[in-house]
């Protein structure tokens, strides 16, 4: 598979881009964590509407 | 007497060679050509595998489906321009092609998202964007919109995205710029096709932006990143290439704070000329009349698309639009064009698309040979222009000769409807206020002469209430 691209991503923007997904990931797995569990609790209480986007549905883009 | 050969094979049809786009050399993987005016793009041998995935992984349907990108019809692989295709599609045309320095903020911003949205939506089938043009964005119907179908690329969960630079170049640092120095940072692309350099987006940007995280770690980081690997000694002859890898949950995390910065970043459009329509001087019957008036003219000409110049926030746009026409608003001044598109999304009213102009420097051809993107001029035909308190502005206001504003509107379409403001109105006793009158020619009378030669005056009525006339032009 080929991992090279056709424009120059740059050696420099390569790097940082591997260490800022490093340490975004954290904070991103838990502020994950923390919706699912939310929305698993309002899913319990049958209030799971918003929960998952109908795949190509309208509200796949919200009024940006 | 020799007999004639027998083969005598009626000659294909006279059909014009196909002209492969200019602007359609960077990216290997295919290009566009036109054939008989209809544009089409081929899909080369090379990118065979990743245009299999963008269409057997649904991603194609979905994203065409949720008007996200292009939608395309299959041709017959004969129709192929040049040698090694495997696929030839036929692309829906837009109306007109803009590019990001004749966007407003807002319109960037959209494009920003989208692009953002694409990628994310690519890695949930094994996919990527392989590029983050803001060339490959174009707005259509009152929303951003992906053109290049070939964009999408298969690639390992694990692989860094090659476009997240040019993301931060084409997209970030000219949103920053707008949002924290000023609108007209927007024009700087025009100069810098590949997007704002970092180091000079982050020298520009005021101090305080290095607190925001987002554009700290993506503009003030990313641009000390690509100045030290800049100084680093180059690889070895024959070194292997360094592949680098990301987590599945890192990828979506550095798109997500991509997403967060973009969406923090906002800009309050206010100027003289976005206050305008409320700060003139004319009368409500004078208002209704000329609107009346411009109905009517627009109406008679029947055409099917308009450039409305020196549009403003869109006041006569709707009118056209309102008749049937799909405008474009072109207007030098950012804030009354954010202000203009706001409207216009808010309504839902897609058949006006305001783009940033300025008519007495309008947008050059620039790129690759200058022929990469269009000048304004190389941008097609509308069947009218509307030029409306505009003609004062450019002969008093930029010293133009009324032969010169004459001459540039009989290029630009066969059809105008232009108002003529006297000497005598509010508006134009403003623009020479603090000047030498040297403008002996202004008058309805040379503007009769000056217009009489390039153009025949179909219809010529004065404005109720007003000094003001509204003419009526048919190209010679």
């Amino acid at each position: 598979m080929p991992f090279l691209a056709y424009i120059d991503p740059g050696s420099g923007s390569m790097l940082l881009q591997v260490v800022l997904a490093g340490v975004l990931a954290v904070p991103f797995f838990f502020r994950r964590v923390i919706s699912d569990g939310l929305h698993r609790i309002r899913g319990n209480r049958g209030e799971r509407e918003d929960a998952k986007p109908t795949e190509g549905g309208e509200d796949a883009t919200p009024d940006r | 007497m020799p007999s004639l050969p027998k083969a005598a094979r009626t000659p294909p049809p006279i059909a014009d060679p196909p002209m492969v786009d200019p602007a359609s050399f960077r990216d290997p993987s295919g290009f566009v050509f036109r054939r008989d005016g209809v544009l089409y793009r081929q899909v080369q041998a090379s990118a065979a595998d990743d245009w299999a995935a963008f269409i057997s992984t649904g991603l194609y349907e979905r994203l065409a489906a949720d008007r996200l990108v292009v939608d395309h019809v299959v041709e017959p692989p004969e129709l192929a321009a040049l040698p090694d295709s495997v696929v030839v599609i036929r692309p829906r045309m837009i109306d007109v092609i803009s590019y990001p320095y004749e966007w407003s903020f807002s319109q960037l911003k959209e494009a920003a998202l989208l692009t953002l949205e694409l990628q994310s939506r690519a890695l949930d089938v094994g996919m990527r964007l392989k590029d983050a043009s803001a060339y490959n964005i174009q707005l259509d119907a009152g929303r951003p919109i992906l053109i290049d179908s070939l964009s999408f690329e298969v690639a390992a969960a694990t692989a860094p995205w090659p476009a997240y630079r040019q993301f931060c170049e084409h997209f970030l640092a000219p949103l920053a710029l707008i949002a924290h120095r000023d609108a007209r940072c927007g024009l700087m692309l025009r100069e810098f096709i590949d997007g704002i350099p970092l180091d000079l987006a982050a020298r520009l940007l005021p101090g305080r932006t290095r607190f925001n995280v987002g554009l700290s770690a993506h503009i003030h980081l990313h641009a000390g990143a690509q100045r030290r690997a800049a100084n680093e000694p180059p690889p070895a002859a024959g070194a292997l290439k360094k592949e680098r890898r990301i987590s599945a949950t890192g990828q979506r995390a550095l798109l997500d704070s991509l997403r967060r910065t973009v969406e923090g970043l906002r800009w309050k459009p206010s100027s003289h000329w976005s206050e305008y329509a409320s700060t003139t001087s004319y009368s409500d019957v004078a208002t209704a009349s000329k609107g009346e008036l411009v109905r009517e003219m627009l109406v008679a000409v029947g055409g099917r698309l308009a450039w409305d110049l020196g549009a403003n926030t869109g006041v006569y746009s709707a009118i056209a639009a309102d008749a049937g026409y799909r405008v474009v608003a072109w207007d030098q001044d950012a804030a009354s064009v954010e202000a203009h598109w706001r409207r216009v999304r808010g309504t839902g009213a897609p058949a006006i698309l305001p783009l940033i102009l300025d008519l007495a420097n309008p947008s050059p051809a620039i790129g690759w040979g200058l022929e990469e993107r269009a000048s304004f001029l190389g941008r097609g035909e509308p069947d009218l222009i509307l030029a409306l308190a505009l003609v004062h502005h450019l002969a008093i206001g930029n010293n133009v000769p009324l032969h010169g504003v004459a001459r540039l509107f009989a290029r630009m379409a066969p059809r105008a409807i232009v108002e003529f403001v006297p000497k005598e109105d509010p508006m134009t006793r403003r623009l020479l206020a603090a000047r030498r009158d040297i403008f002996e020619h202004y008058s309805i009378d040379g503007f009769r002469e000056a217009f009489g030669a390039s153009f025949n005056i179909r219809r010529e009525t004065p404005v109720a209430d007003s000094p003001r006339t509204l003419f009526l032009l048919e190209r010679r």
